[in-house]
């Protein structure tokens, strides 16, 4: 078992970032096939494929869509793009090779949820896909696939580009609908849910962008042929941004469950020459890490990640060698979130800022031993207390960096340098 | 009040208890006439007994080194005083990193108990109480203190700012 | 109607309603920051926690539901351990500024701490540097150190006054609260936010340094500012008053007061009181004497004259009991009809800005109407001005406003009264237009409303009683003693029988057995 491509099937051909590219491979075949379905058939259809939300939190699409309150009441379908969290950069790619993928997976998807207009909201960093983006809704417009009656159904939707100023916070589904609202990007109080009460107080769907392009698929071939790839409970392929100490980082789409261990001796070529693995961490920043024993049992697939304590998060697989310092690398971790804590609750905004300034303390040699368990007694009492999950996504890498890598944190401590390159904070970056 | 009298017939032979007496005024008389340096009482004023460092008398009020009141006009001690001696008033500081500083500050030295709880309350080690006790006054209105006087009073020369300049104060018993 | 149990009581609260609010209705108390009553929950505090039967996390009790059969506790180490560390990182950028922050004493800070923290700080790296006394506007000052960016202040302004001054700038811990660019936090609410702000973040500009917290008492009362009748706390020691704060009145002012309001304790303290009577005859200069010697004084001159020649002048700035026992006192002593009402800004009377503040500058129109025409009294000021410029009406008494800022015509009303030719005047405060006065005059002093029982009727209707909450200048009158010595007749004072003394113990002031053993400094200084 290998790649399987399904999203990815034609992204090395130029040609596929235009509609008549698009087209002549199959695109948008599927958009007359769905508006003759029943809204309804097409929200079980997805259902039943068992897709989950490929943003982080894996939560069923199906059933997101189904939290919607059946009137006639205005809503919005958002597409998140933000792609904020370190390591991962599918939707970058998602986005130029194949933008009318995305649009015509969010047409089949507004029509489920009866929507009129969407967003897509793309982090302000990424310029060349807006532009494709911005190109490609153009296209579709003239097209006649967006706009008034799609295509002569009667199916109206509309959809707009909506740059961010590249706050990470806004990836986080309320977040987002508050910068989109023109508000600081700050998480809104849950409930009410948005899919009860979202942008503009309208009931709202967000979904990533792999998950509105998927919903192509599962029409186009029908839920059970979704589900010949991946497991029971994780359907379908996701693809996974591998970077890191590999031979060849990069996206990789392969079936959900596929072994880590193959996906970074396989696909990725192994690990640089003369290395040995060290940890890997599987989804994205936020998620825990992994030690190279736990690695070879992992599968990339949601149970199998959550068994082991960590998550599948956006599929972000960062891979690291025996001669990366877990200390300076937590420290690295410490100041993102630091930094873009958006400062509501409390427990994050002090939480963070407390635990980049331990790290940063032992880092710079002036740490104290008692000051590890402190990190750790921080980071515990910051998990699970807030709005969103940046202040969890801060202290899960803390917890099990410190926890699984404990004698590097107390030699750093002890020595004032780092264990594994012997050289102090200050040699390491200048 | 009672008194307890005894009323014996012992006790009318008072001549014994008055030359007990005599005789040992005489002995120290002899003592100290024959040993000078030894001698229990001094010539105050111009001798001057040196107290312990820890002795409660007179307040002074420290200074920062620019030589402004250390006092942020938290009213803690006035708050915590047995005797209500203390009154200050506050003010807005035109300098923001001070931002509250006291107007007045007056301690009704004839009020006060030399308990020294103003000292402990201080947060910022602004009042402490000094050596000095020796301090008559003509009227009665000159017992009432005010920052000139706690702070910059001449044998202060120029406030006290350290712990050091505590222990020269104590040492010069002023 | 949802039943629920909260640390093993049963409780009925009403449908829709969070936790923090069943726990008000239960009377537990809980630790909590950005929730308050009058605004929206903002959930940004994260100390309210409690814990759930069946969740295995605690949760935040201002945006939670009550559901039927909840079974709620926040007395447990699980909660009392994360309320601990909520605390902790409240104050971990913290600054110690209490000695010198004017909130110290009332800081939800200092108190959550003596209740939830007590532990040794473990923040060995240094506090975040913000921004100290920041001007905000004309009425507050702001120190984004000491702020907890509860954003209460914020809600404030964007739910209530509905002026969106405020904004929380910057992310993570260099969160700041301040004002939009070129906007100042200038309205007519805006020391409200002082109210709300849980720590001294948020400072008055007319309280700040005046005062220690622990140095005033507070008494509840009506405000006199205008019709509104907003329910507040004075605040006042032996220095006089300092500031006065809204209470909750659902029916009245809900959790707020207008800025205006907040001044109506500046008329009462004795600098600004007539502290003796002052009387003068024709040509003769101004003698001081006590204000019962002045009544009775004048109380001669009453007698004297002619029912017809006798004029009564009334503000509506006293209680409704003053004005039935003054009204009495003319109609059935001294036979006069001649009763007028001396309406201050009738142009603006029926102003109103939409929250609070009504163009009616007086507390007690309605209770003044009502006793008028319960005697029938329909009497106009033109009648007055006629019969004072004819010379038929020759004494005048005036009971002038406590309030004089809110009465613009204040030294016009004073020259037209002076044509009669015995004036009895009784105010409580000083005015330069009065020591002019020429002729026969009794300057008598009154009492403000704080040092009074009474009634006052506001705008719609709603009688409100206020309580005497303490002295100020002993010697002054209310105004049913001063119709009773006008009257010729004596002051029924009524004897303290032994036992109304409070036993010893049973003082206000006095530190309670159980705080003492807990070596809390509980008790009130101040007195009057």
């Amino acid at each position: 078992m290998a790649e399987v491509k399904i999203l990815t099937e034609f992204y090395h051909l130029p040609e596929y970032q235009t509609l008549a590219g698009y087209q002549a491979k199959g695109g948008y075949e599927t958009v007359p096939k769905a508006l003759k379905m029943q809204a309804q058939q097409i929200i079980d259809e997805v259902k039943a494929s068992g897709l989950r939300g490929r943003g982080g939190a894996g939560f069923p699409t199906g059933m997101k869509w189904g939290f919607l309150p059946k009137n006639g009441e205005p809503r919005y379908l958002l597409c998140n793009a933000d792609e904020g969290e370190p390591g991962t950069f599918k939707d970058r790619m998602m986005m130029e090779r194949a933008p009318h993928q995305l649009i015509e997976g969010m047409i089949i998807s507004a029509f489920a949820i009866g929507s009129h207009k969407g967003y897509i909201y793309v982090r302000g960093e990424y310029v060349y896909p807006i532009e494709c983006l911005n190109k490609a809704i153009q296209e579709a417009y003239a097209a006649g696939l967006l706009g008034k009656n799609i295509l002569g159904s009667g199916f109206d939707f509309d959809l707009d580009v909506y740059r961010g100023a590249g706050a990470y916070i806004c990836g986080e589904e309320t977040g987002m609908i508050s910068s989109l609202e023109g508000l600081k990007g700050q998480p809104k109080l849950k409930p009410p849910f948005p899919a009860v009460q979202g942008y503009l107080r309208k009931p709202t769907i967000v979904n990533n962008v792999e998950t509105l392009a998927a919903v192509t698929y599962i029409i186009r071939d029908g839920a059970q042929a979704y589900r010949k790839n991946g497991t029971e409970k994780s359907s379908g392929t996701k693809l996974f941004s591998v970077s890191g100490n590999v031979v060849k980082p990069g996206n990789y789409e392969v079936p959900l469950g596929y072994p880590l261990m193959n996906l970074i001796m396989n696909e990725c070529g192994g690990m640089k020459p003369g290395r040995k693995l060290k940890a890997v961490i599987p989804g994205g920043s936020s998620a825990p890490v992994l030690t190279a024993e736990e690695v070879a049992k992992a599968n990339m697939d949601y149970e199998s990640l959550a068994g082991l304590g960590t998550m599948l998060g956006s599929g972000a697989v960062i891979v690291i060698d025996d001669s990366q310092c877990m200390v300076d690398m937590l420290g690295v971790l410490t100041h993102f979130y630091a930094h873009e804590s958006c400062g509501q609750c409390t427990p994050c905004r002090e939480g963070t800022g407390w635990l980049n300034k331990i790290l940063h303390a032992i880092l710079e040699g002036r740490g104290r031993l008692q000051d590890i368990e402190l990190l750790i007694k921080v980071a515990d009492n910051m998990k699970g207390k807030t709005i969103c999950a940046l202040s969890d996504a801060a202290a899960l890498p803390v917890l099990s960096f410190v926890n699984k890598f404990r004698e590097e944190f107390e030699f750093y401590v002890r020595e004032g340098r780092s264990k594994v390159k012997g050289t102090t904070y200050a040699e390491m970056h200048h | 009040m009672s008194v307890m009298q005894n009323n014996s017939e012992k006790a009318k032979w008072y001549l014994p208890g008055i030359l007990g007496g005599l005789w040992i005024t005489g002995k120290h008389l002899v003592k100290n006439l024959l040993n000078r340096n030894k001698m229990m009482t001094l010539n105050y004023p111009e001798e001057k007994y040196e107290y312990s460092p820890r002795f409660k008398g007179n307040h002074v009020l420290t200074v920062k080194k620019d030589g402004s009141l250390r006092c942020t006009a938290c009213m803690l001690c006035a708050t915590n005083c047995p005797a209500e001696c203390i009154t200050i008033t506050a003010a807005e500081h035109n300098n923001p990193e001070v931002e509250k500083f006291p107007i007045s500050y007056e301690i009704d030295i004839l009020r006060c108990v030399f308990c020294g709880f103003c000292e402990e309350a201080c947060p910022v080690d602004a009042i402490r109480l000094g050596p000095e006790w020796q301090t008559p006054a003509l009227n009665g209105s000159n017992f009432i203190y005010d920052i000139n006087h706690l702070a910059f009073r001449p044998n202060l020369k120029g406030g006290i700012q350290t712990h050091v300049d505590d222990e020269e104060r104590h040492k010069q018993g002023i | 109607m949802p039943k629920c149990t909260i640390n093993g009581k049963e409780v009925e609260v009403k449908e829709g309603s969070s936790i923090i609010e069943a726990m008000q209705v239960s009377g537990d108390r809980i630790a909590h920051y950005c929730w308050h009553p009058g605004l929206s929950v903002a959930g940004v505090c994260r100390v309210c926690m409690v814990e759930i039967e069946g969740n295995p996390r605690v949760q935040i009790a201002c945006n939670t539901a009550v559901t039927e059969g909840m079974k709620i506790n926040n007395t447990s180490d699980k909660v009392k351990d994360a309320v601990k560390w909520g605390l902790d990182f409240h104050l971990i950028n913290h600054p110690l500024d209490c000695p010198i922050c004017d909130q110290a004493g009332e800081c939800g800070l200092q108190d959550q701490y003596m209740e939830y923290g007590k532990y040794d700080p473990e923040m060995a790296e240094p506090k975040q540097k913000k921004h100290k006394v920041v001007d905000l506007g004309p009425t507050i000052v702001l120190d984004s150190e000491r702020c907890i960016l509860c954003s209460r202040c914020v809600r404030f302004t964007e739910e209530v006054s509905k002026t969106n001054e405020l904004g929380i700038f910057n992310r993570g811990d260099r969160s700041e609260i301040g004002t939009h660019d070129g906007m100042k936090l200038d309205n007519n609410y805006s020391l409200n936010t002082v109210d709300i702000c849980p720590v001294g973040a948020l400072t008055s500009k007319d309280f700040r340094f005046r005062q220690r917290a622990w140095y005033l008492k507070d008494a509840e009362t009506i405000c006199n500012g205008c019709s509104t009748g907003c329910n507040v706390k004075v605040y006042f020691n032996k220095e006089g008053f300092f500031r006065v704060k809204p209470t909750f009145n659902e029916q009245v002012n809900g959790h707020w007061m207008c800025d205006e309001g907040r001044n109506v304790y500046k008329f009462v303290n004795k600098e600004h009181r007539l502290l003796k009577a002052q009387v003068k005859g024709q040509g003769s200069s101004w003698t001081e004497m006590s204000a019962g010697a002045a009544a009775k004084a004048a109380a001669e001159v009453i007698k004297a004259a002619a029912a017809d020649s006798l004029a009564l002048v009334l503000t509506a700035q006293y209680s409704v009991e003053e004005f039935e026992a003054i009204v009495t006192t003319f109609v059935k002593d001294f036979k006069s009809n001649k009763i007028y009402f001396w309406i201050n800004n009738k142009e603006a009377f029926d102003n109103f800005d939409g929250l609070l503040v009504r163009g009616d500058k007086n507390p007690n129109t309605k209770g003044l109407l009502k006793v008028l025409e319960k005697h029938g009294i329909t009497a106009t000021w033109n009648e007055l001005s006629r019969g004072l410029k004819s010379g038929a009406i020759k004494t005048v008494v005036v009971a002038a406003p406590e309030n004089q800022v809110v009465f613009p015509d204040f030294a016009d009303r004073v020259k037209e009264l002076s044509q009669a030719q015995n004036l009895i005047w009784l105010q409580s405060g000083q005015n330069e237009a009065l020591k002019k006065l020429d002729g026969n005059v009794w300057l008598i002093p009154m009492k403000t409303f704080v040092e009074k029982d009474g009634t006052f009727i506001n705008h719609s209707g709603l009688e409100q009683k206020f309580k005497k909450v303490t002295l100020v200048v002993s010697e002054a009158l209310t105004l049913t003693e001063a119709a009773l010595l006008l009257a010729g007749k004596n002051l029924n004072i009524h004897a303290t029988s032994a036992n109304e003394f409070l036993p010893l113990n049973q003082r206000l002031d006095q530190v309670a057995v159980e705080a003492r053993k807990k070596n809390e400094f509980v008790f009130k200084r101040g007195n009057l």
